[in-house]
């Protein structure tokens, strides 16, 4: 999050039951669709769904995030998605402890875990793909990166009312065992349709990462509605084999 | 030209018929466009007595059109349960407590 407003946690207010201080709801579930461009139209491919849980073990609490990704039915006869990304992070911090990817894409499946070092320095991680075997491997990290999945929520935690047009904020992720620079850009307040909460004012944030995963300038956006839930309700990407979005469709337990 | 028009007419029906099989949605719409102009305008071109072959695909192209049209109405968009997905992650969940423990 580049500036990482660390501060910002001490002002977050009251721990009522099932909320966090991280202002992030602990039962939380945002429904989307997913759709790709082709030929210039929009088409329906999959349900994506964050979902948000506290976990106790016998020593502490941990904010369980997931994202999981199901084609709709009438695609999965033809390229079946299940992927599911999760995280284990600190309720207070959202500082990753376990991150788990598991991914089944039309025939082709991975699986990582990554197991962050109490002092933040270095991931376990352990690795398979379909009909490989299990690759484990041990790789140094910035005291700061984090996940995919925690920095897409360690986002909502940024006070962009504060923030200028151009204006940005940085994150490193780790993804595919490597660290990538993650640059959030400010855009301005757009006022969006957000699924079953109405039309929603947004902040517009262009995001930028220096991998071939992502293409364009600002062709990668997000709006968050602009309020203390900072809630995702869409999200446009573009990727080296096409464009598409994901769109809210229901939110509860915010 | 009428020729032309004709085997055009042919291709983006066919092609309307593969999209309306698969699960494109409105996508669909665009060939079977195509053809329906395509087989209008081959049956403008026609002789009186020429007019059977434009005519049949235009009525396979409109009928085409109406089943893209019933789905978007009618079908909606649903992920089904998946028990097998579900189980591995009820294992997932119980073995990341295990990770979890450890830490």
């Amino acid at each position: 999050m580049g500036i990482m407003k660390k501060i910002f946690f001490l002002l977050c207010f009251l721990f009522t039951f099932g909320q966090v201080f991280s202002q992030i709801n602990s039962s939380e579930r945002l429904v989307y669709a997913a759709s790709y461009n082709m030929s210039g139209l929009m088409t329906q491919l999959a349900q994506v769904t964050m979902s948000t849980e506290m976990i106790k073990t016998s020593k502490k609490s941990f904010l369980h995030l997931s994202w999981e990704a199901a084609t709709f039915s009438k695609w999965d006869k033809f390229f079946k998605i299940r992927d599911s990304y999760e995280t284990y992070v600190d309720p207070v911090t959202l500082k990753p402890s376990l991150y788990k990817r598991d991914i089944y894409e039309g025939g082709y499946a991975k699986t990582e875990k990554y197991i962050f070092a109490a002092n933040g320095r270095s991931i376990n991680s352990t690795t398979r793909k379909k009909n490989n075997q299990e690759t484990k491997k041990t790789f140094p990290i910035g005291n700061s990166s984090r996940d995919i999945i925690s920095m897409i929520y360690k986002l909502r935690t940024v006070d962009f009312s504060k923030f200028k047009p151009g204006q940005s904020a940085s994150f490193i992720v780790v993804f595919d065992e490597k660290e990538y620079p993650v640059y959030i850009k400010y855009m301005g307040l757009e006022t969006v349709s957000a699924g079953n909460l109405g039309r929603k004012q947004c902040y517009k944030l262009s995001i930028a990462a220096r991998t071939n995963k992502l293409t364009g300038k600002d062709k990668n956006i997000i709006w968050m509605t602009a309020d203390v839930k900072k809630v995702p309700v869409l999200i446009r990407f573009s990727i080296p084999v096409g464009t598409g979005q994901l769109s809210l469709s229901s939110a509860s337990g915010i | 030209m009428r020729k032309i028009f004709i085997i055009s007419a042919i291709i983006f029906a066919v092609l309307g018929i593969v999209f309306t099989i698969l699960p494109l949605g409105t996508i669909a719409f665009l060939p079977i466009g195509i053809a329906v102009i395509l087989s209008f305008l081959a049956l403008q071109k026609s002789k009186h007595n020429q007019g059977k072959l434009p005519k049949l695909i235009l009525f396979i192209s409109t009928l085409t059109l109406l089943v893209v049209m019933g789905k978007v109405v009618f079908i909606k968009d649903v992920v089904v349960t998946d028990t097998q997905f579900e189980l591995k992650k009820e294992e997932s969940k119980k073995e990341d407590i295990k990770d979890l423990e450890g830490l």
